[in-house]
């Protein structure tokens, strides 16, 4: 009992402080020495009985790992701890529901972390069962494990899962340890959603979030619309809610009821930065002093230009457990999402784009305008019913916000080329570099039926 | 940097006790409240007000002052600010309301030993002693020299008088040196109330069918939050008279109503922030506009008004809930054919000088209750989690349960918390010391009746 009442009133930092000077353990008194002289307890207590999967269910594991970054700012990138081929200390997510049931193989994944966090998407909730108002067929539920940090032992820190924007949330599945709680390492807590507002989220760890925010626990999450599978006026069924009509489009953003956030491919762009020095401080066990923040790589899906258009990651290797890397690329192994837009000529591409960096981006497509339908998961339209979109060919999005943006392919005969990229220059290499670099990635745009339907966001339909 | 390491050691240890402080009395029914202060609410926006006895204008003497604040690293930032009347030292200024149509006047009486200003962004017709206001340029040189027309240095003093024609959260803020001034503390929000009534944030109304939609707001649930930042550099650079580059402007602090995580939570008026006066925690009560809910009928939500006075813009990102943003700027966000133009957001962009109303409710959707309405998912056992100082040790609201021996809990009565911060998380820091700055919290009572303090 008190070992976990320690855990969480001695902070990480306050640890290091005491490791670090004597200053600190004048200072603690009476408060904390006893933690030092007390090794971790490491037998898990007895386990709550497994719930039963309710709804769509997912199990994500939180834990550190190293990723490959362009370019060179001595001496902090690339970090000289890295493993062979990479060249950045993070902490993040995995996904691991497709080895749920084998822990030990969960547990292997510690320190095999990615950047960005692997996406999820929710249907938003839909009474299923009319005799049951709280049915449960369409609701959703997450688990969290917290794997431990391999680089830093020393670090007791806890992990939350941060679900940004969810309306009316209740805390206890907010992910904000102060007002709830933290999942100490080796234990787990499942997260509950009744998703009912459609649109574009965010979600991070919210435990000593400046670090671990930063760090790179981040990552985009959707609330998909029951407009999906009802329709509306002038709305068919989409795809995606099981329609078999090729004509119908895959999804919409919003319950618009006239299908104007229609769209045929959806891409994700999760924006985030890289200060090297506050990674490098994490894996040599020091402390940035965050009001210097000064970043030098920015990032699309956790990549910088060119490497955010190599393909997308293959998957979960089932006998390992471990992520298999993107064709061609073993050092992008743990940055298995691509920004590469691809579509055929007249399809509705939808963009939803998510800032959990410390800094604003605007965002320019050149060539074709993109119409701005939702921001932070609000569809935008007034209470009167009158249209708030607007055309623009630059999204400016701040930080911890998201934007959805349509855009319509043009008419091509052969392969297109279009680039979308950080207005802000400054951002817009890798360090040490001549070229481009940063936040840039490319729209292909193929001749009518060339490319088939996605299989996911993100996904290349082939190309 | 060293030695201002060691210092945050001690703090950063220190920190949670200071926490638990801030806690026991935001929990408490009143807080504990210093002398001037006794008529201030323990939470929610605190007024300044002076109206005449016909209600047609409002005077105000400022007079500036020096005096320092304290921050969560232990650091005291020497300041400058205006006070109301024969008020000491607070920062930051005070919060001035009148109500629309009012003539208002503010003398300006200056004790600094550099000239001073004061510019009403947002106001028109604005007289400097019965003159157009309009800025200063030196004859000889024909450099600027100020926004508008000083109280000198050492005494002097300047009357600034306009009609607050449009209701709306304003700002008034030095116009001299002002990218010193500002950062010193010269600076205080001007509230300007409808004649719609006290609990409306503008006059208009947006019809939808037979759906109206008001800017009304529960009268015990009007907040007002003003972020800030401060150099210190620039502030030693002042206190000892030296020249300061801008250049090297450098924010160190990030404060909400000039105080910085976990002061901000402490209420109006705590004792031991003499001269930060004014707490940021948003205290409400869930909303439900249903009319046979009894005494948990509770049908409009929170007015929150934001205003920035630093010199980035802020991401501010309330946890819970979107809120609605219905103006801008004092600007009400309705077209001039009666279109709703506001939004709802779940993060605010406060850019410098900015003011944005929001209208902010949380309901409890789900209605989870223990018995009747349990959530789907099982809890861990105590030994398997670590818990929040905020934490009732139960999911549900108004619902208590155990935490572990020894904790920290601050929870009086089953309500909720949740965080509300800048999401630009290098800025929810002070110098050193995380998980401070631009954080506050919102408080969520269970619905009436309840035994909350
Ligand atoms: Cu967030
Ligand atoms: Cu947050």
């Amino acid at each position: 009992m008190r070992k976990e009442n320690l855990t969480r009133e001695l902070s990480r930092r306050q640890l290091l402080k005491l490791g670090a000077g004597l200053v600190g353990v004048t200072a603690a008194g009476a408060v904390v020495p006893k933690a030092l002289l007390k090794p971790d307890r490491v037998v898990e207590a007895s386990p709550a009985a497994q719930d039963p999967i309710i709804g769509v269910y997912r199990h994500f594991a939180a834990t550190d790992g190293w990723i490959y970054l362009p370019g060179a700012n001595p001496p902090y990138h690339p970090d000289n701890l890295a493993p062979p081929g990479l060249t950045t200390y993070i902490f993040g997510f995995r996904d691991v529901t497709s080895i749920e049931g084998n822990r030990d193989l969960i547990f292997s994944q510690k320190m095999k972390c990615q950047l960005t966090s692997p996406m999820f998407w929710l249907d938003e909730w839909r009474n299923e069962n009319p005799l049951d108002p709280h049915d449960n067929t369409t609701d959703f539920t997450l688990k969290l494990t917290n794997l431990g940090l391999q680089i830093r032992p020393d670090l007791i820190d806890a992990h939350t899962l941060h679900f940004h924007g969810f309306r009316n949330a209740i805390p206890i599945f907010d992910g904000e340890p102060h007002s709830s709680v933290g999942v100490p390492i080796a234990r787990d807590l499942t997260y509950f959603y009744r998703a009912r507002d459609p649109g574009t989220y965010m979600f991070h760890c919210h435990f000593e979030e400046t670090e671990h925010v930063h760090m790179g626990m981040v990552g985009g999450v959707y609330i998909r619309p029951k407009q999906n599978f009802l329709g509306g006026a002038s709305a068919p069924i989409a795809r995606l809610g099981g329609s078999l009509d090729a004509a119908a489009p895959m999804g919409y953003v919003y319950n618009d009821g006239d299908g104007s956030t229609a769209y045929d491919r959806e891409f994700a762009l999760v924006m985030n930065e890289v200060w090297s020095l506050a990674h490098w401080c994490d894996s040599h066990v020091q402390l940035p002093e965050w009001s210097d923040y000064n970043p030098d790589l920015y990032l699309m899906n956790g990549r910088a230009y060119p490497d955010t258009i190599a393909p997308n990651g293959g998957g979960t290797d089932s006998a390992t457990g471990d992520l298999i890397p993107p064709a061609g690329r073993p050092e992008l192994k743990y940055q298995p999402l691509s920004s590469l837009i691809t579509c055929n000529s007249g399809d509705r591409v939808l963009i939803r784009f998510i800032n959990l960096g410390y800094v604003e981006q605007s965002m320019r497509l050149t060539g074709i305008k993109m119409r701005v339908v939702g921001r932070d998961a609000t569809f935008l339209r007034g209470r009167g019913g009158n249209d708030l979109s607007f055309l623009t060919d630059s999204v400016h999005i701040g930080a911890g916000q998201s934007v959805d943006a349509i855009f319509v392919a043009p008419d091509v005969t052969e392969k297109t080329v279009l680039k979308l990229f950080s207005r802000n220059l400054a951002h817009l290499s890798n360090p040490g570099m001549p070229g481009l670099g940063g936040p840039m990635t490319e729209v292909h745009i193929y001749p009518a039926g060339t490319l088939g339907d996605q299989a996911a966001a993100n996904d290349w339909g082939g190309a | 940097m060293k030695s201002s390491s060691l210092r945050r050691n001690v703090l950063l240890l220190s920190l949670p006790l200071v926490l638990a402080a801030v806690l026991l009395v935001i929990v408490g029914s009143g807080g504990i409240v210093t002398a001037g202060h006794e008529d201030m609410p323990p939470h929610g926006i605190v007024c300044t007000e002076n109206a005449s006895p016909d209600g047609k204008s409002a005077i105000f003497s400022l007079s500036t002052m020096t005096g320092t604040i304290s921050l969560p690293d232990g650091n005291r930032v020497y300041m400058w600010g205006f006070s109301a009347g024969g008020d000491p030292f607070q920062h930051p200024s005070p919060t001035l309301c009148v109500t629309e149509g009012m003539t208002v006047t503010i003398v300006v009486n200056n004790t600094l030993d550099h000239d001073v200003s004061l510019i009403f962004p947002g106001q028109e017709d604005v007289l400097a002693n019965g003159v157009p206001s309009t800025p200063v340029v030196d004859a000889g040189t024909g450099e600027l020299i100020s926004l508008a027309p000083v109280a000198t240095a050492n005494g002097g003093s300047m009357t600034y008088s306009f009609v607050a024609s449009q209701p709306g959260t304003y700002l008034y803020e030095s116009g001299t040196e002002p990218g010193i001034q500002v950062n010193m503390g010269l600076f205080g929000a001007l509230v300007v109330r409808p004649l719609a009534g006290p609990n409306f944030a503008y006059n208009e109304v947006v019809v939808s069918g037979t759906v109206t939609y008001t800017t009304e707001f529960m009268p015990d649930e009007e907040f007002l939050l003003i972020f800030s930042e401060i150099d210190p550099m620039l502030h030693m650079a002042v206190e000892q008279g030296l020249p300061y580059d801008m250049n090297n402007y450098t924010s160190r602090y990030w404060n909400i109503n000039g105080r910085s995580f976990p002061d901000t939570i402490a209420p109006n008026g705590a004792e031991w922030l003499p001269d930060q006066p004014y707490g940021s925690l948003i205290h409400i009560n869930p909303f439900n506009d249903d009319p046979a809910a009894g005494d948990a009928y509770h049908p409009h939500p929170a007015l929150i008004r934001y205003l920035s006075v630093g010199t980035e813009n802020y991401p501010h990102h309330p946890h819970g809930n979107h809120g609605r943003i219905i103006a801008r700027d004092g600007n009400v966000l309705i077209d001039g054919a009666g279109q709703d133009l506001s939004y709802e957001r779940f993060t605010i962009t406060l850019g410098p000088g900015q003011t944005t109303d929001e209208m902010f409710a949380w309901t409890d959707v789900e209605g989870w209750h223990p018995t009747e309405n349990p959530i789907p998912v099982t809890i861990p056992q105590l030994q398997n989690l670590t818990f929040g100082t905020f934490y009732s040790g139960s999911p549900y609201l108004g619902a208590t349960d155990l935490l572990p021996v020894g904790h920290q809990a601050l929870n009086a009565c089953g309500e909720y918390y949740h965080i509300s911060h800048n999401h630009a998380l290098q800025q929810i820091t002070a110098w050193g010391v995380v998980l401070s700055g631009h954080i506050t919290f919102t408080r969520i009572d269970p619905p009436l009746p309840n035994d909350c303090p």
